[in-house]
């Protein structure tokens, strides 16, 4: 199944912006993480179609997958 | 501090620390040793020092009987790492109620004076009434203990917070410094005066880097007591970091503790910034006075695209590996760092910038610059100024201050500057009065008087409750966007358990960054506690010594005459809800006033003991 996956702030560095990524059903969001290689202490906020969601949500066809680090104040 | 218990929250009065109070009028100084009331007098900061301040009764900031409190927390001169905080205390010339009395208020900031203080043997200074000529503190560690003078400081008068640092430091080795500026010295005019604390990067560079203890005023406070700098004198008093410290300071930096904060290039997220990138994903980066456009304007102060044109360097506090700063300079042909510009945290970069309808690296970073060297909060004078621009827009015929409008650079820095001199008292005296006094208060990003830092109020109606600024005093201002929670349940729990723990940073002396999202009351804390200290304090006594710490805080904004209807958001927000911010839209009036209902049978049942 197809999937956009957005990367955003430092966890861009290195990687792209936004990409169709190719996935077997049953990928979870976890999964994508792990397959980009992204430091987990970064990857605060996981959005699929601009809904929270967690590691363990299953992916579908033609999903909009958003990783984004954590907000900080100061 | 001297222990003569392990147990300090059984036995606190057998903990005792060195207070000098100091009365500005005669001269007069006593020092002693001061045994403690409860864990959070032993903790310090505000823990301690509201305890003294809901013993006055103070109906101006500026008088006599409103006391100045410096003091350091329990962790500050330690080895833990961010153990550099400095707390100034007393009633707010900016916070205050409609009713026209001063609100408590505590600010803290980084830098290597508050070490050095407590590495004095003092933990506590108390400024009582003001001295009729201008003078500044001097502290320094003498053979029984600490030694306090006062010294004339008519030289001091009327040079930037980094000019003080600079001239103090060719008198004063081995010594740091809390110095105000300009707008603190003109405090009549400028509420919203900063103190400005070195770092031992700006005294070997002699770059303007200081730190700020930025919020409420307390700058304006001790302007109005005439006190201009503060030196604290001493040897390093750091030997070998104990074990369980060591294992604590790794833990913040590798562990789950900060690393987000560590520079891109050590594999951390860069700082604060990257709010801006996060933020923007929602398009909930504040624009033109908080009101977002739903386009990509904030991008252009994303750190890839001024690094494109600038160098940014990494830097840090003495001994932090947390390395949080992120310094602009101007790039050299032969592409090496030149000129330091600025330094770039979320707030001030946002407030001063794209909150502004400016969008240019150096305009951000003249009006930081400003705002450091005039020694004024920028979150306040950045949102006052958004206010007038604001206004402008909606009042084209009959604008006010030169008529100046979003985007308008020149006329902005000049309003900053004569802000600093204490020219532009509409500016200095903060958005709930310059709002009050046009009659279009709706449009004032403060709550109870204190301007909102750069997170929309939509995405966080716990702004209401926070007892010292929203982002410092509250910590539920990311939870909509990294959460995406909508339910008043989990509000309610946030907002009167878990988020309120960030004011715990606030008592014992560390950076929020050690661990901004678990607070103080944890293993590492209690581990470091006993390392450093030979205490033994659990999880639970410490988040229980902070909750009853924020709960005198909020008593005591109703002791100041707030009423209930003025914990609230700026009513633009609901009144014209922004459809552009890409999130789910809480602050309804249903939302709100379900959260309100549920809040404060929380928050009135617990204070009850303490109105
Ligand atoms: S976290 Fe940042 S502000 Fe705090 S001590 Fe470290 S470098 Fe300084």
């Amino acid at each position: 199944m197809k999937v956009a996956v957005k990367l955003y702030a430092v966890l861009r560095c290195g990687r792209f912006k936004e990409k169709f990524l190719d996935y077997p059903s049953g990928t979870t969001v976890g999964d994508v993480i792990t397959d980009l290689k992204l430091p987990p202490e970064h990857v605060d906020i996981l959005l699929v179609n601009d809904t929270h969601v967690d590691f363990e949500h299953l992916l579908e066809e033609n999903d909009v997958l958003s990783l984004l680090p954590m907000v900080e104040g100061g | 501090m001297r222990f003569l218990t392990d147990k300090p929250a059984v036995e606190p009065a057998s903990v005792l620390y060195r207070r000098c109070t100091v009365d500005l009028k005669n001269g007069d100084m006593q020092m002693g040793e001061v045994p403690c009331l409860n864990l959070e007098d032993v903790l310090g900061g505000f823990g301690r020092s509201f305890q003294l301040l809901e013993k006055r009764e103070i109906c101006d900031a500026y008088v006599d009987e409103n006391p100045l409190i410096v003091n350091v927390g329990l962790l500050t001169g330690s080895h833990v790492m961010t153990g550099m905080r400095t707390y100034f205390s007393g009633y707010s010339p900016i916070k205050g109620s409609r009713k026209g009395l001063p609100a408590a208020m505590w600010s803290a900031g980084s830098g290597k004076f508050g070490a050095k203080l407590k590495w004095t043997g003092l933990d506590e200074i108390i400024f009582e009434n003001r001295s009729d000529q201008p003078v500044y503190m001097v502290i320094r560690e003498g053979n029984d203990g600490p030694v306090v003078e006062l010294k004339p400081a008519v030289h001091l008068l009327g040079l930037t917070t980094h000019e003080k640092i600079m001239s103090l430091q060719k008198e004063y080795d081995d010594a740091h410094f809390a110095v105000i500026g300009p707008a603190g010295e003109n405090w009549q005019n400028v509420y919203a005066g900063a103190v400005a604390l070195s770092t031992e990067n700006q005294l070997k560079s002699k770059e303007d880097k200081s730190r700020f203890a930025g919020r409420g005023g307390m700058g304006s406070l001790m302007g109005y007591k005439n006190v201009l700098a503060l030196v604290a004198q001493s040897n390093d008093k750091l030997g070998s970091t104990p074990e369980p410290v060591k294992k604590a300071n790794v833990n913040v930096i590798k562990g789950g503790g900060s690393a987000r904060l560590q520079p891109i290039k050590r594999g951390g997220g860069g700082g604060t910034w990257a709010a801006y990138e996060v933020l923007q994903a929602f398009h909930a980066v504040p624009v033109n006075n908080f009101r977002p456009q739903g386009n990509d304007i904030p991008e252009r102060l994303f750190r890839s695209r001024v690094e494109k044109s600038y160098e940014i360097k990494s830097e840090a506090c003495y001994r932090c590996g947390i390395t949080c700063h992120n310094n602009i300079y101007k790039r050299k042909e032969d592409g090496s760092a030149g000129e330091f510009l600025a330094k770039f945290d979320y707030e001030p970069l946002n407030l001063l910038g794209t909150n502004l309808g400016l969008h240019e690296t150096e305009q951000a970073a003249a009006l930081i610059h400003l705002c450091d060297n005039y020694g004024m909060d920028a979150i306040t004078v950045g949102v006052t100024v958004a206010y007038v621009l604001s206004y402008n827009e909606r009042h084209p015929q009959t604008p006010i201050l030169n008529g100046i409008t979003f985007g308008d650079f020149d006329g902005i820095r000049r309003l900053v500057e004569l802000t600093g001199q204490g020219k532009a008292p509409e500016i200095g005296r903060g958005s709930m009065r310059l709002s009050v006094d046009l009659g279009e208060t709706g449009y004032a990003y403060h709550v109870k008087g204190l301007e909102l830092a750069a997170y929309q109020p939509e995405t966080n109606p716990g702004y209401i409750w926070a007892i010292a600024g929203g982002h410092m005093s509250m910590g539920t201002y990311g939870m909509l966007a990294r959460e995406g929670k909508t339910d008043t349940k989990s509000w309610v729990e946030a907002i009167t358990q878990d988020k309120l723990q960030i004011v715990g940073f606030d008592m014992i002396g560390l950076c929020k960054f050690f661990d901004i999202v678990k607070g103080i009351g944890t293993a590492m804390v209690v581990d470091c506690l006993k390392a450093e200290h030979g205490v033994i304090v659990t999880e639970q006594e410490l988040k229980d010594a902070v909750k009853r710490a924020f709960l005198r805080g909020m008593a005591l904004e109703f002791r100041q005459g707030y009423d209930k209807d003025e914990f609230c958001l700026p009513a633009e927000v609901t009144e014209s809800p922004n459809p552009n911010i890409k999130m789910p839209m809480l602050t309804t009036p249903e939302f709100l006033a379900e959260l309100n209902e549920k809040v404060w049978e929380v928050f009135d049942r617990e204070m009850q003991e303490l109105l």
